[in-house]
C-alpha cells in the first residue's frame, strides 16, 4: 500500500525528484572536489577553510579559495556552457547528434586563438580580454561558414552539416597547425591551450569570460520556449507565428558565443555537449524550458566530476580531462549510434 | 475570406510555377486544390500561408495584405496542416496541441485555463483525448494526422490549410480525415483549403474544386463542373470516365485501364454490342462483356430494373424509360442509333410483356444486323403477349443474319469468335 503510493507519487513528480536528486548530487559534487586533490582535505576542514583564513587555515584558505574553488568553477561554467550549447545546437538542428565540437566550433575557435597568440593580439581592454573574443570571432564565421555549406534548398540536412562541419574543421586545423610552424616561439603556450586542460585556472579566468559567457545566454533564455517550436519542424514553427530564421540565428549566435568563451579558456574539451543534453532529455523530455538548466547543471557537474578525476587519478600528474570526458562520451555516442536505426529521440 | 490577386511565383526567373492566379476563398466554403504532379498546388498553397513570398500579386487575408500581418496574429487566423509531421523528439500528444496556443501566448509559453479549455476541446473535436498522454512519435499516421489537425485547431483559426493531409495514409484514415474536416467545416463553420491529388476525396467532400494546370487555374466550381471527362483528359492527359456516387450524388473518377499492357491479349476488342434484356436476366451477360473488355450499350430498359442498375454501375451507355411505362414509338429512335452503332446485338431470354415487346419488333427493321438471340427459356415460355412476341421471334430467327442460342456459354463463344475477328492490330492500341 505505502510502497505504491511511493512509487506513484514519484511516477507522477518525476521532474521535481530529478531537480532534487540533481541539485544533491550537485552539493555533493562540490564538495567532494573540494576535497580531493594532489593533497586530500578533510571536509571539516574545507568547511573552516571556506569560512576563516585566519590563523593555521591560512594556508588551507589558500588552496581551497585560489585554486580548487576557481577550479570547481570554472569547470562548472564550462560543463554547463557545452551542455547548453549542445542543447541549443541539437534543437536547431533538430538532431541529437550535433554537438559544438562536431560542427566546427572548436576548430574555428582555436585557430583564431593560435593566431592572437603567434601574432601578439591578447590584451585586456576593460573586462574583455582579446582571447575569447578571438575564439568567438573565429567560432561564428566557422559556424557561418558551415552553415551556409550545408545549406541545400533553405534546409540543413544533418548528413550536410556534419560533413561541412568535419570538413572545414579539417581546414581549419591545417591552416592552424601552419600558423603554429610559423610561430614556434609560442608552440607550448598554444599546445597548452589546446590540450583541453583547466589546469592552472583561476579567478582572472572565470572573470575573462564571464562577460561572453552570459552575453550569449541571454537569446539562449529569450528563445528557450521557441527551440521547441522549431523542433516541431520549421515550417510548422513558421506556422505557429514564429519568426523561425530570427530566432535560429539568435540562437547559434548565442550558443556560439557561449562555446567560444569556454573554448578560449578550456581548449578543445569534447563529447559534453553531446552526451550530457541527451542524458538530459531522457530524465525530463524534450521541452527545453526544463531541459536547458538542468542539462546546464548536469553538463556543469560531469565536468567538475572528470576534472576532480583527471587531478586525483595519478598524482601529482594531471590527466587533461578531456581525456576524460572522450573516453566517457566515445562509448556513448557509438552506443547511440548503434541503437538509433529504429528508435526517436 | 481570401482574396489572391494576380499571384505569381517561381523558385527562378526562368521557371514560373504560379502564373498570375486569381481565386476568392469565401467564408465557410470547404475548397479543394487539385491538379496533377508539378502543377503549382502546393506551391500555391505555401504562397498562401507566407511560407513564400510571391514574385508578384498580393494575397488579401480579410481585407489585409498578407505580407504585412505579423506572424503571430496571421498563426491566429490561419493555421496550416502540413503534408507529414515528423517530431525528431518526443514530445507527448498534449504538449504538442498545446503548441497550438503559441500565437496566444506569452514569451515563455505560460499557459492560462483558457489555453487548456481550447486545448481540451480541440482533442475531443479530433477524437485524440486518449492518447493524450503518449509519444507522438509511437502514434500510427493517421493519429499523428489527427493530433496536428488538433494543435491546427488549438491555433483557434478561421481558415485552415491543408497541404495533402492524406497522401501518406490507407483510406480508412483518409476518411476519418475528411469527415472530421467535414465537421468542422459545417458545424464549426471553419474555412477549410486542402490541397489533393485524389479527385475523389476532394469530389466526395468539397463544396468547391479549383483545378489547377501548370501554374493557372483550368476549371474551378462545383465538384460536378470540374470533375468532367473533358478536364480531367485535358489536364491529366488520360482516359478517364467520371460516373455519380448514387448515395451522395457526387461525381467520382475512374480510370480506364488504357493502354495495352494492361488488357490480356485475347480481350483487346473494340467490339461493340448492343444488348437487349430486361428483369434480370441480362446480368450475367453484362458482367461477362464487362470482364471482356467489350463495348456495351443497353437498352431499352425501365428505370430501376436489375439490369438497369447494373450497366449504370459499371458505367455503360443505357436507353432507358420511366419504371413500369411502355415503350413507344418515340423512344425508339434513341435506341436505333445504338442498335446501328452496334457490331452485333445481343438478346436475352427476357420475358415479353406489351410494355417492352417494341424491342423485338424493332430488330425486323435492320436488315444486315448480326444478332444473337438467347433461348434457355423456350419463348413461348415468356410470352405474355398471347402469341405476338412470338410471332416476332419466329419471323427474326428466319433471317440469315440471325442466330439462337440454347445457353449462355455458347452464346458467349460465338461473341467471341466475333470479337477475334474485330480485333485491332495490336500496334494499334500498344504503341
Amino acid at each position: 500500500m505505502f510502497i505504491d503510493r511511493v512509487i506513484f507519487l514519484l511516477v507522477k513528480h518525476k521532474n521535481i525528484l530529478v531537480v532534487v536528486i540533481t541539485f544533491l548530487v550537485m552539493v555533493f559534487t562540490f564538495f567532494l572536489a573540494l576535497i580531493l586533490g594532489s593533497t586530500d582535505i578533510p571536509l571539516r576542514t574545507v568547511i573552516q577553510a571556506l569560512i576563516t583564513d585566519e590563523g593555521e587555515m591560512a594556508r588551507y584558505a589558500v588552496i581551497i579559495r585560489n585554486i580548487r574553488l576557481p577550479r570547481i568553477a570554472l569547470s562548472f561554467l564550462v560543463g554547463s556552457g557545452l551542455a547548453i550549447a549542445g542543447v541549443v545546437f541539437q534543437g536547431v538542428i533538430r538532431n541529437p547528434m550535433v554537438d559544438p565540437y562536431i560542427v566546427g566550433i572548436s576548430a574555428g575557435a582555436g585557430t583564431a586563438v593560435t593566431f592572437a597568440i603567434v601574432y601578439n593580439l591578447s590584451f585586456t581592454f576593460l573586462y574583455f580580454n582579446t582571447i575569447p573574443l578571438f575564439a568567438f570571432v573565429g567560432a561564428l564565421l566557422t559556424v557561418i561558414l558551415v552553415y551556409n555549406l550545408a545549406r541545400v534548398n533553405n534546409k540543413i540536412p544533418v548528413m550536410t552539416f556534419l560533413l561541412a562541419g568535419v570538413a572545414t574543421a579539417f581546414m581549419l586545423d591545417a591552416i592552424r597547425s601552419f600558423v603554429m610552424v610559423l610561430g614556434t616561439q609560442d608552440l607550448q603556450r598554444v599546445v597548452f591551450w589546446l590540450m583541453g586542460s583547466l589546469s592552472g585556472s583561476s579567478w582572472s579566468d572565470i572573470r575573462m569570460i564571464l562577460p561572453y559567457y552570459f552575453l550569449g545566454l541571454i537569446p539562449i533564455i529569450f528563445f528557450a520556449n521557441d527551440l521547441n517550436l522549431i523542433l516541431m519542424g520549421e515550417e510548422s514553427a513558421h506556422h505557429l507565428g514564429l519568426n523561425v530564421e530570427k530566432v535560429k540565428k539568435m540562437l547559434i549566435a548565442g550558443a556560439t558565443l557561449v562555446t567560444a568563451a569556454v573554448v578560449a579558456v578550456s581548449g578543445s574539451i569534447g563529447f559534453i555537449g553531446l552526451v550530457v543534453p541527451h542524458i538530459a532529455r531522457l530524465l525530463i523530455g524534450p521541452d527545453h524550458r526544463k531541459l536547458l538548466p538542468l542539462a546546464a547543471v548536469l553538463g556543469g557537474v560531469f565536468l567538475v566530476l572528470s576534472d576532480m578525476l583527471a587531478r586525483s587519478l595519478m598524482p601529482p600528474l594531471e590527466i587533461p580531462v578531456g581525456i576524460i570526458t572522450a573516453l566517457v562520451g566515445g562509448p556513448y555516442f557509438i552506443y547511440l549510434l548503434r541503437k538509433r536505426k529504429s528508435e526517436s529521440w | 475570406m481570401l482574396n489572391i490577386d494576380k499571384l505569381k511565383f517561381g523558385y527562378n526567373k526562368e521557371n514560373t510555377i504560379i502564373d498570375e492566379i486569381n481565386l476568392a476563398i469565401k467564408e465557410q466554403e470547404f475548397t479543394a486544390i487539385i491538379g496533377p504532379n508539378g502543377s503549382g498546388k502546393s506551391t500555391l498553397l505555401k504562397n498562401i500561408s507566407n511560407l513564400f513570398t510571391p514574385d508578384s500579386g498580393v494575397v488579401y487575408l480579410e481585407g489585409s495584405d498578407l505580407l504585412k500581418i505579423p506572424n503571430k496574429e496571421l498563426a491566429q487566423k490561419m493555421s496550416v496542416v502540413p503534408q507529414e509531421t515528423n517530431i525528431g523528439f518526443n514530445f507527448s500528444v498534449y504538449d504538442i496541441v498545446m503548441m497550438g496556443r503559441h500565437p496566444y501566448q506569452g514569451r515563455w509559453g505560460q499557459i492560462k485555463d483558457d489555453d487548456r479549455k481550447i486545448v481540451e476541446e480541440a482533442l475531443t473535436l479530433t477524437d485524440t483525448r486518449n492518447f493524450r498522454d503518449r509519444d507522438f512519435n509511437s502514434l500510427s499516421g493517421g493519429e499523428k494526422q489527427r493530433v496536428i489537425i488538433a494543435r491546427a485547431l488549438a491555433q483557434d483559426p478561421e481558415i485552415i490549410l491543408l497541404d495533402e493531409p492524406t497522401s501518406s495514409l490507407d483510406i480508412n484514415y483518409q476518411r476519418e480525415i475528411f469527415d472530421l474536416l467535414a465537421y468542422l467545416n459545417q458545424e464549426r463553420n471553419l474555412t477549410i483549403l486542402v490541397v489533393s491529388h485524389d479527385l475523389n476525396l476532394s469530389g466526395q467532400y468539397c463544396s468547391r474544386l479549383v483545378l489547377l494546370h501548370r501554374g493557372k487555374i483550368f476549371a474551378s466550381g462545383e465538384p460536378e463542373e470540374v470533375l468532367t471527362e473533358d478536364n480531367i483528359g485535358q489536364v491529366y492527359n488520360t482516359q478517364v470516365k467520371v460516373r455519380k456516387n448514387y448515395l451522395t450524388g457526387r461525381p467520382y473518377v475512374v480510370l480506364m485501364p488504357g493502354r495495352a499492357e494492361c488488357v490480356p491479349e485475347k480481350l483487346k476488342t473494340n467490339l461493340k454490342i448492343h444488348l437487349i434484356s430486361g428483369g434480370g436476366t441480362g446480368q450475367q451477360l453484362i458482367k461477362e462483356f464487362y470482364e471482356r473488355n467489350y463495348q456495351l450499350s443497353c437498352g431499352i430498359l425501365n428505370q430501376g430494373d436489375s439490369d438497369w442498375e447494373l450497366a449504370r454501375r459499371l458505367g455503360y451507355e443505357v436507353v432507358d424509360i420511366k419504371a413500369f411505362s411502355y415503350i413507344e414509338e418515340q423512344d425508339l429512335d434513341q435506341n436505333k442509333d445504338k442498335i446501328a452503332a452496334a457490331d452485333i446485338v445481343v438478346v436475352s431470354d427476357l420475358p415479353f410483356g406489351h410494355g417492352n415487346v417494341n424491342n423485338l419488333k424493332q430488330l425486323l427493321d435492320f436488315t444486315d444486323k448480326k444478332i444473337l438471340l438467347l433461348e434457355e427459356r423456350k419463348i413461348e415460355e415468356r410470352d405474355y403477349t398471347r402469341g405476338e412476341a412470338e410471332r416476332v421471334w419466329q419471323k427474326l430467327i428466319k433471317k440469315p443474319e440471325v442466330e439462337v442460342f440454347a445457353s449462355k456459354n455458347n452464346l458467349l463463344v460465338a461473341v467471341e469468335n466475333i470479337a477475334e475477328e474485330n480485333k485491332v492490330a495490336e500496334e494499334d492500341i500498344c504503341d
